[in-house]
């Protein structure tokens, strides 16, 4: 499964991108668990968010959804967390 | 409307940050992640006009600070660590929260007598450790949060002052023109948190418009990062240029607007625009930027004639009319004519007259080439 996160917006307005490929993983069972419920708690369009605050766009197998900070479910951060490898 | 998310992806988003394979970079990642991190936000930002209760009797000159320790996980605000009038805190973090929203309050108070956020003595929270290596601060609503950064990229980032004095102006403009967070109106609200970010640092240090860095963020990079700043309002576009960053995106005048529909529609990279004539205005006039430039610029943000949906035309026509109405015809007002028309925004030469003055119509659109 390949799992993709975008972030932009945040104070800085710098942008990250990253793809990760459960295939493999020791974790693929938890990160697909993830990824079901990020999709199910997502929306279809951006949320308008908080100043500064980071938007994300996460695609899973070609689907897409969107969040903002500070308004992230446990699974939604989690999986941000994992694919950027960067504090949400 | 124009579809999000899926058009132009600006020139500067290279993703270098995902390609590097420099285990520092990821390194503060591999940490314990949490579980309960359940968030408790009570009010989301939400594009109405907000004007808060009055209170009985003139709000106080002192400000109502309260520093939580968020213990870097993301409930906010975290655990109460510094209130208004204890003592330095061992934490320099919560020390330089609490020291930056007394900047704030001062530079409101003493240059434009109001009070608090709300001009009626609104209490200032601020959150720190937020989340575990958070390269991010920003305003929920009703307070500010601060991330620690990951040491790598990002510094603290209470580390600057016109950080914090940036976030509580999203408070400011909230209360008053309430600016949407899109689009032109939105790097208006970026732009006006930038110049009072910038301002409260002048005035805490007492710089004039010449000794000023002009700069957003100064500090805030981390050592093996190439660049001064996030943003530079008197150069846009020269804050930072890095390996693994990329290059500062921030046009300067509309020949180079950046048309995206990501981060709000560009409100950190075309906030360049409204930046750079603020500069220009307050380094033609001199002397000290929150004075003459920023009473302009202030009562532009707080007169109640500029639009939340406003684009930068409309913004313009209201700052010239807004140093006529204060100033008359003299320097003040020739020099935002100019500095407008040098960026490239038009401003109707002026036309507009308060307070009889009309936000642009819907849609307006200014100049833009390329």
């Amino acid at each position: 499964m390949r799992i993709s996160v975008n972030r932009s917006g945040g104070f800085a307005g710098i942008e990250r991108h990253a793809t990760l490929d459960t295939t493999g993983r020791p974790d693929a069972v938890h990160l697909h668990a993830l990824a079901r419920n990020t999709l199910t708690a997502g929306q279809g369009t951006p949320p308008p968010g908080v100043p500064d605050g980071f938007h994300y766009a996460i695609t899973i197998e070609g689907h897409t959804i969107h969040c903002a900070d500070p308004h992230l479910t446990d699974a939604q951060r989690e999986l941000i967390r994992t694919v950027l490898k960067e504090g949400a | 409307m124009e579809p999000i998310f899926c058009t132009i992806v600006p020139p500067h988003v290279l993703d270098k940050l995902a390609r590097n394979e420099d285990q520092a970079l990821a390194e503060p990642a591999r940490r314990t992640l949490e579980r309960d991190a359940a968030l408790r936000t009570r009010r989301r930002l939400e594009t109405v006009s907000a004007i808060g209760p009055v209170p009985a009797g003139a709000p106080s000159d002192q400000p109502a600070r309260t520093v939580y320790d968020a213990k870097h996980r993301t409930d906010l605000p975290g655990r109460k660590v510094r209130a208004e009038g204890d003592k330095t805190a061992k934490d320099l973090t919560v020390n330089r929260a609490y020291d930056g929203l007394g900047a704030t309050f001062e530079l409101y108070l003493k240059a434009y007598n109001r009070h608090s956020i709300d001009d009626s003595g609104l209490p200032l929270l601020a959150s720190v450790h937020y989340d575990e290596s958070y390269n991010n601060a920003f305003w929920n609503g009703e307070q500010m949060v601060f991330g620690d950064g990951d040491g790598e990229i990002f510094n603290d980032f209470t580390i600057s002052v016109d950080v914090i004095g940036h976030e509580l102006t999203h408070g400011v403009t909230f209360h008053t023109a309430n600016l949407e967070y899109f689009g032109q109106s939105g790097a208006l609200n970026e732009s006006l948190s930038d110049v009072f970010g910038s301002l409260v640092k002048q005035y805490a240090l007492q710089q004039t418009a010449d000794q000023a860095d002009w700069l957003i963020g100064a500090g805030l990079l981390a050592p093996r990062v190439t660049g001064v700043a996030l943003r530079s309002m008197k150069a846009p576009g020269t804050a930072y240029d890095d390996d693994v960053l990329g290059k500062d995106p921030q046009p300067a005048t509309m020949d180079h607007y950046v048309r995206t529909g990501r981060d709000n529609g560009g409100v950190h990279i075309n906030s360049g625009i409204p930046n750079h004539v603020f500069y220009l205005v307050a380094e033609s006039l001199g002397g000290f930027a929150w004075e003459r430039a920023g009473q302009i610029w202030y009562d532009t943000l707080t007169g109640g004639e500029l639009s939340t949906t406003a684009d930068f035309a409309a913004f313009a026509a209201l700052t010239a009319a807004s140093a006529r109405a204060r100033y008359g015809d003299g320097e003040e007002y020739q020099s935002v004519l100019k500095a407008w028309s040098q960026v490239g925004v038009a401003t109707n030469g002026g036309a507009a007259e308060l307070p009889h003055q009309t936000p642009a119509p819907e849609g307006a659109q200014p100049p833009v080439h390329g």
